[in-house]
């Protein structure tokens, strides 16, 4: 659905994005990831045919940017940084605004503009004036703007950058929901939890492409591979049998819970849980590390910038 | 609408300006002369009711400059432009949308205004001629030909000149040159080198449209969605 190909873009010399290469198929969810100043805005601007490429080409919907921008622009839906809504107008004016400039017809936009704002909880907030909403309560609006002429591909930079931990859920449902209607995600985010729960593929980028793969593919490639056990209380004996496995590169104890890293997890935790289990452990639960994305995206950027 | 009665300076020019060139300027310009023992009086009196009509098309002309002025960069500054430039719309589309949002109010303030001057004229004249001197022929053509041409100049001049800049003031500072051609009109009447006459009604005409229509075509060529996004502040 969207396919980059040494996408690069110059400002007076300074390089924002360098030779963006990659994919993002139909029905995914793809998160953007990467530091302030990145190149993630530039990107979706570039691919939303708002400013153009300085090299390279970028096609959306089988259309080149740059050469079909009306009919890029007919398929996407933009949330851009700030919801740049019109302040004194209604929500529902707003919605009805954007909706006619993208020619939806009476009938599909009133269905439309009830279904998406109650979908997000806005719909009794219809008449009211955007200026006196909430942070959130504009983002979400601004979100059903994006969607209002049901786009193929919908573009969200920081969608849920704004909102309280309720309204983010909210929000991250309505993303799932989505998805499930074979709509193409392109998420630009700095919440890594939110790239990990949503995405199909994640890229990560400093002007440069760093890494690109499902979440778990790149904690597998470039993360540490963490197991969490919790015991009902550790000892040292314990501690050096797991130390001795040879799965295991090594050991850290946080009270009764074993941190242990491994190279592959999913072929380590058996071992690892029977021998705890051998030396008359009692294990209550085996996970994964929660965040193993953050410090993926944490290791990669740190070693791009050394 | 909602814009304008939120941004106090603009809504101060929706009303003091055709205050100032409906209704006073013809009270201080006729009253006097009404009032005075004046030699020729109706023949003065109808030279300063042709020279208010002249004043009358800086309404047209002041009133889009004011709203027009807003419309790029006021909306840049709030950041309402992105959204908008990823619609489908076209740049002509968009500039002529712009350019609508500020002529119609400002055609409909002229209208109005137009109605407060005639009041004015003819009330203060009725007893010196016996009869209403507005509306007259020159009227119909200041008030349907010039100030709509007026007004569309304004407001090509103000849309080429906002998307240029990078502040509302700035925008608005700017666009006030386009004063400049009334006033060159106003003032070659006064000092008698142009009559009021059907050729020199045309030629003005003409040029105003010219220049409408030339402006139009420059602010397309020169409108750039990137250089919006990227290089303004």
């Amino acid at each position: 659905m969207i396919k980059l190909q040494d996408l690069s873009r110059k400002f007076n010399g300074t390089t924002a994005v360098d030779g963006l290469t990659f994919e993002v198929k139909e029905g995914e969810i793809f998160g953007l990831l990467g530091p302030n100043g990145a190149g993630k805005t530039t990107t979706v601007r570039m691919l939303c045919c708002l400013i153009k490429p300085t090299t390279g080409t970028a096609f959306v919907g089988g259309h080149e940017v740059g050469k079909d921008a009306i009919k890029i622009r007919e398929m996407i839906g933009l949330l851009p940084e700030a919801p740049g809504l019109y302040g004194e107008l209604s929500a529902y004016r707003n919605l009805e605004f954007y909706a006619k400039l993208y020619g939806v017809s009476k009938q599909k936009r009133e269905e439309n503009i009830e279904r998406f704002l109650k979908m997000l909880g806005m719909w009794e907030r219809r008449n009211d004036p955007v200026e006196t909403f909430s942070k959130g309560m504009q983002q979400k609006i601004a979100i059903v703007r994006a969607m209002v002429h049901e786009p193929k591909v919908i573009f969200l930079d920081e969608p849920t950058a704004a909102l309280a931990p309720e309204s983010a859920k909210v929000v991250r449902d309505f993303v799932l929901e989505l998805k499930r209607e074979r709509r193409t995600i392109f998420l630009c985010t700095h919440n890594l939890y939110e790239a990990e729960r949503l995405c199909d593929s994640v890229a990560i980028l400093k002007s440069r492409l760093i890494a690109l793969g499902s979440p778990a593919e790149l904690e597998r490639k470039f993360g540490p591979s963490r197991t969490e056990v919790q015991l009902e209380s550790v000892s040292q004996k314990i501690v050096n049998v797991v130390k001795g496995l040879k799965q295991v590169k090594g050991v850290d104890i946080e009270g009764d819970k074993l941190l242990v890293m491994t190279d592959d997890p999913e072929a380590a935790n058996p071992a690892i849980v029977e021998a705890i289990v051998k030396q008359g452990g009692r294990v209550k639960y085996v996970t994964r590390t929660a965040y193993a994305l953050e410090e993926t995206y944490l290791r990669l950027v740190k070693e791009s910038e050394s | 609408m909602a814009s304008v009665r939120k941004r106090k300076y603009v809504l101060y020019g929706l009303i003091g300006v055709p205050f100032i060139f409906a209704i006073i300027v013809p009270l201080t310009s006729i009253y006097p002369v009404m009032s005075a023992e004046v030699q020729q009086k109706q023949t003065t009196v109808l030279s300063i009711v042709n020279l208010t009509l002249l004043m009358f098309m800086m309404i047209p002309d002041f009133i889009p400059s004011v709203i027009a002025s807003y419309t790029f960069v006021g909306e840049k500054v709030n950041r309402q432009l992105e959204p908008l430039l990823a619609t489908p719309t076209s740049d002509s589309e968009l500039l002529v949308g712009k350019g609508l949002g500020a002529f119609v109010p400002a055609m409909a303030v002229t209208f109005a205004s137009f109605v407060g001057l005639m009041l004015v004229v003819d009330l203060l004249t009725f007893p010196l001629f016996g009869y209403l001197l507005l509306p007259n022929l020159l009227s119909v053509v200041v008030l349907f030909v010039y100030c709509p041409l007026i007004a569309l100049l304004s407001v090509s001049f103000c849309i080429f000149v906002s998307s240029k800049v990078t502040d509302v003031r700035a925008a608005m500072q700017l666009s006030s040159i386009v004063i400049f051609p009334i006033m060159a009109f106003y003032f070659l009447f006064l000092s008698g080198v142009i009559s009021l006459e059907w050729p020199t009604l045309t030629v003005f005409a003409l040029v105003l449209a010219l220049a409408s229509v030339g402006l139009f075509y420059l602010s397309k060529a020169t409108f750039r969605r990137e250089e919006i996004l990227t290089k303004w502040k």
